[in-house]
């Protein structure tokens, strides 16, 4: 139960899909005009995340990983499809959102109109995949804590959109500068944004147990531009070589 | 009547050219204009920005003199602590001494210069680009900018920041009015984030301690929240906690004179009691919350929240800038929520997030700040649901009366 609740505020707030890793800003910029419509969109991202995540977590579990297929028998035991997992993941999120847009047409057109372009857009959503890959990523466990991140960071995302969505209606009538009108001002009102959620950055670390150090990620990121620059020399020796 | 004669004729010789608001400005800050409206008035209030600003500045100076004096007893505390002396206080025997003052002004005067000579520098560069009248609304920023900072603040870093806050946080939004967060607060985040190690720790509260590091009589001093976020015990008792003789930012430390200067924004009109008020519940309900927390024993000593957990609900609006914020920088009328309900809303959720990253959030040891500036991100959104709360209700009664 502590698990659930803890990845829930997280997601939301620390992890923010626009916020912290900044997925999903090209709906996030051009749908945030009003708040209805806002609303809408951020309705239907949490829908889609929250029914893609479980069942790529389905697919990843029983069909991706490496040694998925035991279930089949033990000479398919390490089989290691996850090479696959990006076209699995993008069919399943493509076939949702056909599910979504036939759902919303259906049933309130208004919002099917104003949306747009931005519904079917759903589908490259980057939020919606990152939702799938971060899933893969961190090794969700369960079912159940998969079904909790994609409705949370889904939620995360929503409360982005409608905050900026509010912030946008209220500066309509400001004296920006005329160059800054329009996209400027809204990426640096996003930057601002993400100041203040900065808030949670870092929250609930430590407690009772020690965590890990989290120096380890920065260094491995060097190591492998390092890595990359070598691998280019060498190519670009080769090709001297060549001549 | 000399200078303002020169002042009305400078007025004169440049109007119409690109100069002309910075010798407006300069002339309305100093004197009454001599222009009078020609036809019959309609609205007669005396609380233009102008007024607004000095009184929110009135309410601040207690805050500025106050620590003026506590940056030199603190200089002096710190020393005798370092000697193995413990400074017991006495108003008139060690803290209102010459002494106290000149070291004081000495750190704190530079501080508060920079900050209008920058931030004012920028106000009028964009008001003679941009070809309109110079707006007061820096008046305010500029004063709450030096007593938010710690005492040691490098002059170059707080002109930097100025900048950043002045153009980032309300140029681009078309000036004084118009900008999304609280600048001076806008102005402390980047100070925190930019530059963390002179913002926090405990080389920066005391004045000196910086320059003396490493050596055989080096001084320092934690703040209460830094100390209790290490579960360390604290040496102060809640009447030093109260009158302010402690280690914090220039202007946090004394909350009785910021209640003062609170009383006086009601009382006044400019400041809103409502997010005052209804900020102090959100600390106290999250205080609440911790504490029945640490009593129901869900929580062990040997946690890293136990220390600040277990602080009496009470303490909390004492110690750390919780009080600072709540009175000047929740109640920004720019950049609060606008609406009556919405402020209720706002400051509860101001005064309980502000506690809550004060316990959870072991990377900042003070919470004040960074809630004001989510709930400020947020405020538009409360006032949107608010107004659509309103106009549902009106609907609905404007349907039965037709029916």
């Amino acid at each position: 139960m502590i698990e659930h609740i803890e990845l829930f505020f997280k997601s939301i707030f620390i992890d923010n899909m626009v916020f912290a890793v900044f997925l999903g800003m090209c709906s996030y910029l051009a749908v945030s005009k009003k708040v209805a419509t806002a609303v809408g969109l951020g309705a239907a991202v949490i829908f889609v995340l929250a029914i893609t995540v479980p069942l790529n977590w389905l697919l990843d579990q029983y069909l991706l990983q490496p040694g998925a297929l035991k279930w089949l028998g033990a000479e398919y035991a390490d089989y290691d499809l996850s090479f696959l997992s990006f076209i699995m993941f993008i069919a399943t999120i493509a076939t949702m959102v056909q599910l979504v847009e036939i759902v919303v047409e259906k049933f309130s057109p208004s919002l099917y109109n104003s949306l747009g372009i931005f519904l079917p857009l759903i589908a490259v959503n980057c939020a919606i995949l990152g939702g799938s890959l971060f899933m893969q990523a961190r090794e969700i466990e369960t079912l159940g804590l998969a079904l909790n991140y994609g409705v949370s960071s889904g939620i995360g995302w929503f409360l982005a959109i409608l905050a900026i969505a509010a912030i946008r209606e209220k500066i309509r009538y400001s004296n920006v500068p005329a160059p800054l009108r329009g996209l400027g001002i809204t990426f640096i009102i996003t930057g601002l944004m993400g100041i203040g959620f900065l808030s949670f950055g870092g929250m609930l670390t430590g407690g009772d147990e020690e965590e890990a150090p989290k120096e380890g990620e920065p260094t491995s990121q060097v190591e492998t531009i390092e890595t990359e620059t070598e691998t280019v020399v060498e190519l670009a020796n080769n090709t001297k070589i060549i001549e | 009547m000399g200078l303002k004669n020169n002042l009305h004729n400078l007025k004169e010789k440049y109007k119409g050219t690109k100069m002309a608001p910075a010798f407006n400005a300069i002339h309305t800050f100093l004197y009454l204009p001599n222009e009078t409206t020609h036809n019959g008035t309609h609205i007669k209030v005396a609380d233009d920005l102008k007024r607004t600003m000095n009184t929110v500045i009135m309410a601040l100076v207690p805050c500025l003199i106050f620590g003026i004096f506590n940056a030199g007893y603190q200089h002096h505390a710190a020393i005798n602590a370092a000697k193995g002396i413990a400074t017991e206080v006495s108003l008139m025997g060690n803290f209102l001494t010459w002494d106290n003052f000149v070291i004081g002004a000495w750190t704190v005067l530079p501080l508060v210069i920079v900050s209008y000579v920058v931030g004012l520098a920028v106000e009028f560069v964009f008001a003679v680009i941009k070809g309109h009248e110079v707006e007061e609304g820096y008046l305010v920023t500029g004063m709450l900018v030096p007593l938010i900072v710690p005492i040691d603040t490098p002059l170059w870093m707080l002109a930097v920041a100025v900048i950043f806050g002045v153009v980032i946080g309300k140029e681009v939004f078309g000036g004084t009015g118009m900008n999304i967060l609280n600048p001076a607060l806008t102005i402390r985040a980047f100070l925190f984030f930019a530059y963390p190690t002179w913002m926090s720790g405990d080389k920066v509260w005391v004045h000196g301690a910086k320059a003396m590091e490493g050596q055989p009589d080096a001084i320092s001093g934690e703040t209460i929240l830094g100390s209790l976020a290490q579960n360390q015990t604290v040496a102060y008792d809640w009447t030093d906690m109260f009158f302010g003789f402690i280690p914090g930012s220039v202007g946090e430390t004394s909350a009785l004179l910021i209640l003062l200067g609170g009383l006086f924004l009601i009382f006044s009109k400019i400041g809103s009691w409502r997010i005052m008020l209804s900020s102090v519940l959100g600390a106290v309900v999250m205080g609440l919350i911790f504490n029945g927390v640490v009593d129901a024993g869900w929580i062990s000593e040997s946690s890293k929240f136990y220390g600040l957990m277990s602080t009496d609900f009470w303490m909390h609006l004492l110690i750390g800038g919780f009080a600072f914020g709540t009175v000047y920088m929740a109640t920004d009328p720019v950049t609060a929520s606008q609406t009556n309900k919405g402020k209720w809303i706002y400051g509860f959720l101001i005064g309980f997030i502000s506690i809550m990253i004060r316990v959870f959030n072991p990377a900042y040891p003070e919470g004040v700040m960074l809630a004001i500036l989510l709930m400020n991100v947020f405020a538009p959104t409360i006032d949107h649901y608010v107004v659509q709360g309103n106009v549902k209700r009106r609907m609905k009664r404007l349907k039965l009366k037709t029916a």
